[in-house]
């Protein structure tokens, strides 16, 4: 077993040793006055191994006997050794030792044991590193050996101060056990003179300055060389450089250099020098700044209050005064806070550890303080000021003004208890309404249904009762104690108020359910109440919808006889969520995650909706890619729904359009068609507008993202698998279409919420914004235990995409050109003919360069292929779960065209598996898939992957090509959903409609529901079509290619 | 650098000042210089003597930094200016101490009144101190020219010369900045003065808190616990400051007396502070 220990050699660095357990203890060399050679130190090679590092020896002072050192405590030997009796005294020995980098001793090795004297300098260097990383450094100009530099050097104050004092007491004597040649004396004399400096060992205090000041200035190199951008400080020259640098900008060069010399002239060198000096001083004073912070209290009186002749410092009537008390607060520790009096007295303690001069600096505060608020230099003109006596009115001027601008002018300013600004004179609504559970299932709400609505007056969160506004009318002063605490009071704004609630209870209409939310949770200063609405009260589904429970307490909805498909218990909840928020007018936003099946409940809504009676178009906007899965699943799901899709370059217009529109329930178009039709689209009355991928809007100036803006509607959905709580921008577009106004103006939004959350992390601002958004937000994800429950273990889709213009001319050239094979040969021949037509079909779908090997790599790889513009979308989307996938493909010659692609798409690794990747490698790769910090996209070959591997960590599978054989892609399928996994499976085929994939994934699933066949050969039946069957199956559809 | 001959019958060359590198320049470069009422009180001394063209060209040595050294002690302004002979001219500019009752008194005064240090201290200095000064029988500020005394070691036989009238507006400035350096001239340097405050006020002794360095223990002393570390190492990373901005520090720094190509040398600094806090660590 090893001990590794370390120590700072000033010079030199960080120094690491080791103390080797299965060497001998003792050293058959006499004691000499000279070092010996450390009998058991690990040698440099060896330790090397453990840290690597520069070889070098240290000598060093350790306890010993005659014949050896004795063991560190951390060192365990596998032979005892005999003791000896003798006591131990203070040797000499040489020891082998490396000079490593800080990062190594975060490093630890498992085949060693480590001493006190390495963690402590662990600690030295995250110190470092920490006022590194802080910017507590200041640059400086040394001018010693080995000439002038430009280094960086910690600035220590504060509570860094105690920290680094710790650092000194708690450094090990081994730790400063290193033997320096004398001065003066000429080198190998070793000599250890009984007592003097050499005995005592080296100054602690220097010795971690020294390491502190080496490392900071290491530290800040390194964190400027890895900046994501150069770190230029030289502003940029115009002109030529002249040969040699002004001082200045010398020394600020070298600040970013790895060597940190400076050549420049010595006149001009000793003026940057004698600039410096006042830097240099900065953070050199032991202790740290603080400030004064004021108290404003309540001071009880010992006069009795029934005392007519009392002395009248009975300000408020009940036994209490008002005092501004001065304090002194530490700036670096704030809990530090030191009443004047205690400042005067001296007897501060800890203050006099982290401020200097407590008394100057508070008097110098208050002075600055008087310049701020001329009310306190009453109080100053004493000898030892403590606080200033206020009278009501002046505590209320205090709280009114003078505690704004002192805090504003950085002095702390701490108010009574029970006071904390928000308790204003303000309106309180309650509002009643019936219980959630039936609202829905009663056949919906009309706006007008808030049961009972009442305003009041309210302090904070209290309703203040008739007596309290009277006495609130009586009071003289503006601040009165009421329920115990003290609340200021405008005798304007509480007239204004009281004329308000007599006007509200003489019939004022109830407000609807989106005045009530708009009045609950907008800005106060947006409201038109003559005071600030502190709060809302309310009950019943109204209080459900407040707090985004409303789809908990909603009894679900079962869909109308006629509708296709079951739906789950959580997308029945969905249902009748998106039913009771329709029936209020109020916009919403289903954000489920994806594979949750928001298709299938909004197309529920619009069936459940018609069965009701309802009438009237609903025009739904999706990406292009998904018109036809919206086509297919309505058809499929929701026979009873007239679709209608408007898109492509046949679309009805005019007149046309009109009638096609008044025919249908559902009318599907693309983003883009809507905007290019957008004056057409908005002179329709819509019944509903749907935002399908409503992230599309996200740029709320962009073409679509207006456009929409002016659609006419009876009510708004937007649908998105993407959890727009992280991405502000686009939350704010799609609520804003949703229900217009909610969230303010953009500006206002930004101001309010995006630039606190975002870049200040502001956790209120984020608590408010989640309370306005969650009436009309409803996101499930799959890990929601109400959720899994529902779910099947696998869910397959069918992941539609279109060609591109280059994919659809290639398709055709392919298919006349097979076909004249086809048709000119027979037997065997023909067979070979027809498979070869759906390879290559197949690769054009994938991409066109893997039919023309024209090996355009991974430039543009994306453009040219529809596919893989959709697998990039998905990737991105699993990604952003974090969760992992795994693509397979048939062909090698695609797959090892995507992993560069990907790699550089996403910017991380994908790992690639095929025929021919060795047994080792495929197991290191499995094993580092599954692993929870490895990458996150496998792309394996159908046949070298599709059997025996365990791929668990993958919750995804995508097959990027058909191989028409359920149990071949089923099989490829489990290495992902087998034992051991947790999570549900989502399984995606790729498919193009209009193209070959789709006619036969068609065919297959019509013979697979009619007999239940298991086609037990991939492709080979296609080969007994006849030409004009073939030539069907094969033919381009209009509706593959993208526009 | 010496300067051409010139000619013996030439009676007074037109002086130009010797160029100085590295000179103490004021700030103000144009307008009136004095800032402050105490600093104004000596300035109008100065404008009261009635030196005219000399007050302009003192202006313009200060502002062009011919003042090498300013230094104010009790009783005196003494300072170094570079004028048009290679050997600077010696300034003096003295005005009477008050002796140590008078200031025993003063300090009282103060003292009782935690308003005149405290306005002092946030870089002021009342009005009122004036009638402190008074209600003691003392002048803070010369009346005239009588008070002060005024030397030059240059040729110019008029008094007051540029030289001291450059002198006068860099104290303007100094005596703008620290209102203590006023007091400092009649004999209390700023150190001095807080802490007789401070012992007046009773209280404030600080020797507790400015322990000295305890002396580690030699390591002879120490065999027993070698390769053991003291207490609180695992606190040491606990203990550390509260985040700042990581270029708050630039702030604390005081203006830099040299300017690369017209940018501040902070101003440069500041992209390399904001790329240390912006790594994760």
């Amino acid at each position: 077993m090893l001990a590794v220990h370390g120590l700072w050699s000033p010079g030199r660095g960080l120094l690491l040793w080791a103390e080797d357990g299965s060497r001998p203890s003792t050293t058959g060399r006499r004691s000499l006055r000279s070092a010996r050679p450390h009998p058991f130190a690990l040698p440099t090679s060896e330790l090397a191994a453990l840290h690597p590092g520069k070889p070098t020896t240290v000598t060093l002072l350790l306890p010993s006997r005659s014949s050896g050192p004795l063991d560190s405590p951390e060192l365990v030997r596998s032979v005892r050794v005999g003791r000896t009796r003798s006591a131990p005294s203070l040797q000499p020995w040489t020891v082998p030792a490396v000079v490593v980098d800080p990062a190594e001793l975060d490093d630890p090795a498992e085949e060693a044991r480590y001493g006190a004297s390495v963690a402590h300098l662990r600690a030295l260097a995250r110190f470092a590193a920490d006022l590194a990383a802080r910017g507590r450094v200041a640059p400086t100009l040394t001018r010693g050996e080995p000439g002038p530099e430009a280094r960086w050097r910690p600035v220590v104050q504060g509570l860094d101060a105690v920290a680094l004092d710790t650092l000194v007491a708690a450094m090990p004597p081994v730790g400063r056990a290193e033997q320096r040649p004398h001065r003066g004396s000429g080198p190998g004399t070793g000599g250890v003179p009984r007592s003097g400096p050499e005995r005592t060992g080296q100054d602690p205090a220097a010795l971690v300055r020294d390491a502190v000041a080496v490392l900071v200035d290491a530290a800040v190199r390194d964190r400027l060389a890895r900046a994501d951008e150069p770190v230029a400080l030289l502003p940029p020259r115009r002109g030529r450089i002249p040969r040699r640098l002004p001082a200045t900008e010398a020394w600020l060069a070298a600040l970013t250099t790895p060597d940190a010399g400076i050549d420049a002239d010595p006149g001009e060198l000793e003026e940057l020098a004698r600039a410096l000096a006042p830097w240099d001083r900065i953070g050199t004073e032991p202790t740290g700044p603080g400030r004064a912070s004021f108290r404003l209290a309540e001071i009880r009186v010992l006069d009795d209050p029934a005392d007519p002749d009392g002395p009248g410092t009975d300000q408020t009537g009940d036994g209490t005064r008002w005092q501004l008390q001065f304090l002194l607060q530490s700036t670096e520790d704030p809990s530090l806070l030191v009443p004047a009096e205690r400042v005067w007295s001296g007897g501060s303690g800890a203050l006099g550890r982290l401020i200097a001069a407590p008394q100057e600096l508070l008097l110098a505060e208050l002075g600055r303080a008087a310049l701020v608020y001329p009310p306190l230099e009453s109080a100053l003109r004493q000898a030892r000021p403590e606080a200033l006596d206020l009278d009501l009115d002046g505590a209320h001027r205090f709280l009114t003004e003078g505690a704004a601008l002192l805090l504003a002018a950085g002095f702390g300013v701490q108010l009574p208890s029970g006071w904390d600004g928000s308790r204003r004179l303000g309106l309180r609504l309650s509002v009643r309404s019936t219980a959630t559970a039936g609202v829905v299932t009663r056949g919906g709400l009309g706006r007008e249904q808030v049961a009972d609505f009442r305003w009041a007056l309210a302090v904070g969160d209290e309703v203040l009762d008739e007596e309290e506004i009277s006495e609130l009318v009586a009071a003289k002063a503006p601040l009165v104690r009421l329920r115990g605490r003290w609340v200021t009071v405008d005798q304007d704004r509480l007239r204004t108020g009281l004329e308000f609630l007599r006007r509200s209870r003489r019939g004022r209409p109830a407000p609807t359910a989106a005045e009530v939310l708009a009045l609950a949770q907008a800005d106060p200063a947006d409201h038109d109440t003559p005071l600030p609405v502190t709060g809302v009260d309310a009950d019943g589904w109204l209080g459900d919808l407040l707090t985004g429970t409303a789809e908990r307490t909603l009894v679900p909805l079962e869909p109308p006889p006629d509708f296709r498909a079951t739906l789950r218990p959580y997308q029945q909840r969905g249902l009748s969520w998106l039913a009771f928020l329709s029936s209020l007018g109020l916009g919403a936003c289903l954000a489920d995650d994806m594979g949750l099946g928001k298709t299938v409940q909004l197309l529920a809504l619009e069936t459940h909706e018609r069965a009701g009676g309802a009438s009237g178009p609903t025009l739904l906007l999706c990406p292009m890619s998904l018109v036809g899965t919206w086509q297919r699943e309505a058809a499929r799901f929701a026979p009873g729904l007239r679709v209608h899709v408007h898109h492509g370059g046949a679309r009805a217009r005019g007149g046309e359009l009109g009638t096609a529109v008044a025919a249908s329930d559902l009318v599907v178009t693309t983003y883009a068609t809507a905007a290019r039709d957008i004056d057409e689209l908005a002179g329709v009355e819509w019944r509903r507008v749907v935002l399908d991928e409503a992230q599309a809007i996200k740029n709320s100036h962009a073409t679509h993202a207006r456009a929409v803006r002016r659609l006419r509607a009876g009510h708004r959905i937007a649908l998105t698998g993407t959890p727009m709580e992280n991405r502000l921008a686009e939350l704010w577009s799609v609520m804003d279409f949703l229900n217009p106004g909610v969230l303010g103006t953009a500006q206002r939004f930004r101001a309010r919420f995006a630039i606190p959350v975002e870049r200040h992390g502001d956790t209120d601002a984020a608590d408010l914004l989640r309370r306005i958004t969650r009436p009309y937000l409803l996101r499930r994800v799959k890990t929601d235990p109400t959720v899994i429950d529902d779910l099947p273990e696998k869910i397959e889709i069918t992941q539609h995409y279109r060609l591109t213009r280059e994919q659809a001319s290639l398709y055709r050239t392919v298919v006349d050109d097979m076909m004249e094979k086809i048709e000119d040969s027979d037997g065997i021949a023909r067979r070979g003919n027809v498979l070869a037509a759906m390879a290559k079909l197949k690769q054009v779908c994938n991409h066109p360069a893997q039919l023309l090997h024209d090996g355009s790599g991974a430039a543009g790889l994306g453009r040219r292929s529809g596919k893989v513009i959709r697998l990039e979308e998905i990737l991105a989307e699993i990604l952003a779960e974090g969760d992992k996938v795994l693509c397979f493909t048939q062909f090698t010659e695609f797959a090892s065209m995507l992993v560069p692609h990907l790699t550089a798409r996403f910017d991380q690794e994908v790992l690639y598996l095929h025929g021919g990747t060795p047994k080792p490698k495929r197991d290191e790769m499995v094993s580092r898939f599954q692993s929870a910090d490895g990458p996150s996209i496998f792309l394996l070959s159908l046949k070298a992957g599709g059997t025996g591997l365990t791929l668990t960590a993958a919750n995804h599978v995508v097959h990027l090509d058909r191989w028409w054989n359920p149990a071949v892609e089923n099989q490829a399928t489990d290495r992902a959903f087998r034992i051991g996994q947790h999570r549900t499976v989502q399984v995606r085929k790729f498919v193009c409609p209009g193209t070959v994939e789709e006619r036969i994934d068609t065919m297959i699933e019509s013979k697979k529901a009619l007999s239940g066949m298991v086609i037990s050969d991939g492709e080979a039946w296609l080969t007994e079509l006849s030409t004009g069957e073939l030539r069907e199956v094969f033919a381009l559809g209009a509706d593959a290619v993208d526009d | 650098m010496t300067e051409p001959p010139s000619p013996w019958w030439l009676d007074a060359p037109p002086s130009r000042p010797l160029r100085v590198a590295g000179g103490i320049q004021i700030h103000s470069t144009r307008g009136s210089i004095a800032q402050t009422w105490w600093s104004a009180r000596f300035i109008e001394v100065l404008e009261s003597l009635g030196v005219g063209g000399r007050l302009a060209r003192g202006r313009s040595y200060a502002r062009a930094g011919q003042i090498l050294e300013l230094q104010v002690d009790a009783g005196a302004a003494v300072a170094r200016v570079q004028g048009s002979r290679p050997e600077p001219y010696r300034v003096r500019v003295g005005l009477t101490t008050y002796g140590k009752t008078e200031w025993a008194a003063v300090e009282q005064a103060l003292a009782d009144d935690a308003w005149y240090t405290a306005t002092l201290l946030a870089g002021g200095m009342p009005p009122e101190i004036e009638q402190l000064f008074g209600s003691l029988g003392l002048a803070l500020f010369p009346a005239g020219g009588r008070d002060l005394s005024m030397d030059c070691s240059c040729p110019d036989h008029a008094v007051p010369c540029k030289h001291l009238a450059a002198v006068f507006y860099l104290l303007a400035e100094r005596f703008d900045a620290d209102p203590f350096q006023v007091l400092a001239l009649r004999g209390r340097d700023r150190e001095t003065l807080l802490a007789n405050l401070r012992a007046r006020r009773g209280g404030g002794e600080t020797a507790e808190d400015t322990a000295a360095q305890s002396q580690a223990a030699p390591l002879t002393e120490c065999l027993d616990r070698f390769f053991t570390a003291g207490p609180g190492l695992a606190d040491v990373g606990r203990i550390g400051s509260s985040p700042t901005p990581p270029d708050a520090l630039l702030d604390q720094l005081p203006a830099f007396p040299i300017a690369v190509r017209g940018h501040r040398v902070a101003d440069l600094l500041r992209p390399a502070y904001r790329a240390l806090g912006e790594q994760p660590d």
